[in-house]
């Protein structure tokens, strides 16, 4: 290979890993994030400095390109999901089971969404349920089944033909500082898949 | 039949070692940048999109999020917020609020989306908050408000002259909707009168 060859190659790779590999790294610890920045529960991701004066930057960044507005996970935490317990991309188009149980005193909240973060559209206008709108069983569990079709109990309906997004917030201090130690006290709900169309 | 082995290209040859780890500490340089520039460039994505449906200083309630109609992403559906655009710049805000059930929480937060300050209800709780937003430093002292308030007056410094307010209040049905709205509506953000 010439000489003007050989540079041009060496140029070509320079600039691609620099370019590429910088940015592309960058992307995925703002957009995805690493044990650096999240902790990841089952199907559940959590940013644990996200809202936080003292976030590092990648936490920032993930907060600001995403126009979140979180509170300090000194005090509450938000989880999202996009696949299921079983690593299967949450999609509308499936059928789901979340058993919530173990949250005791915390205030909590599951609501979905659509890959962008905007809530679906669906006939009943129900979006979330919360510590105060589930329906519990007699044994204090609540039961959310996510499907597009109307079910009996606490039916979160998913349409649309698109990829959904779960966000479990958890309100309580206790849990929230349990969690920034290492795990939270209790197990978060798996999310089972019971069919797919 | 003879199978002739697979060629690798040559040019990979090419590439030498320098040309690796320059590119590889040259990434590191545009990894650290790019991490970096975006709370720089993009100043505060959740304050511009609410910049234009917030008059400074003045508490708004929104409607809870609805397809098409959703003020950020991600934010609680199944709850009402009542949100001020704070400016501290020429003064200082009076906040009030009555916080409801476990669950309604009021926080303080920059353009870039820190929570420097919040506060939970909780049962058993006077629910009732007000304080003054305040700009840190000697700035308050500009503003004719004593360094030290008394012990009825609650001062919260802000590190960004502009930020938000957000009372954040989850349905707990259709039958509540109407008192939720009502304890929204007593929420208040205002800037503090001069004294003569």
């Amino acid at each position: 290979m010439s000489l003007l060859g050989s540079f041009l190659v060496n140029l070509a790779v320079f600039v691609a890993v620099a370019v590429g590999g910088g940015l592309g790294t960058a992307w995925y610890m703002i957009e995805t994030g690493s044990r650096l920045s999240t902790r990841t529960f089952g199907p559940w991701t959590t940013w644990t400095a996200a809202g936080r004066p003292d976030a590092d930057p990648y936490t920032r960044a993930h907060v600001l390109r995403n126009a979140l507005l979180p509170l300090s996970t000194t005090l509450e935490m938000t989880y999202h999901a996009r696949a299921d317990s079983r690593g299967g991309r949450l999609h509308s188009a499936c059928e789901y089971a979340i058993v919530v149980e173990g949250f005791d005193t915390a205030w909590w909240s599951i609501a979905a969404f659509d890959g962008r973060g905007g809530v679906i559209q669906n006939p009943a206008e129900r979006y979330a349920f919360n510590t105060d709108t589930v329906m519990r069983e007699p044994d204090g569990r609540a039961v959310i089944t996510l499907a597009r079709d109307a079910r009996p109990g606490n039916w979160l309906p998913i349409g649309g033909g698109s990829r959904i997004t779960l966000v479990l917030t958890v309100q309580d201090a206790a849990w929230a500082a349990a969690s920034q130690e290492g795990s939270p006290p209790k197990p978060l709900p798996e999310i089972q898949r019971i069919a797919c169309r | 039949m003879k199978l002739s082995r697979p060629t690798m290209p040559k040019w990979p040859r090419e590439i030498g070692w320098r040309t690796i780890v320059g590119a590889i500490l040259l990434g590191g340089v545009i990894h650290i940048v790019a991490t970096f520039a975006v709370p720089a460039l993009g100043p505060a994505a959740a304050m511009r999109k609410l910049r234009e449906a917030l008059p400074p200083n003045q508490m708004v309630i929104l409607r809870p999020a609805a397809p098409g109609k959703q003020p950020l992403p991600f934010l609680a559906p199944d709850a009402f917020h009542a949100i001020c655009r704070y400016d501290v710049t020429t003064s200082p805000v009076n906040v009030s609020a009555v916080l409801g059930d476990p669950g309604w929480t009021l926080s303080l937060h920059t353009p870039q989306g820190d929570n420097f300050y919040v506060m939970p209800a909780q049962q058993l709780r006077r629910n009732e908050v007000s304080f003054t937003v305040a700009p840190g430093g000697d700035r308050t002292a500009d503003f004719g408000l004593a360094r030290r308030p008394s012990g009825s007056e609650t001062f919260i410094e802000t590190p960004t002259s502009e930020g938000l307010i957000v009372l954040r209040a989850p349905l707990r049905g259709l039958s509540w909707q109407a008192a939720t709205e009502a304890m929204l509506r007593r929420a208040s953000c205002s800037p503090v009168a001069r004294k003569r």
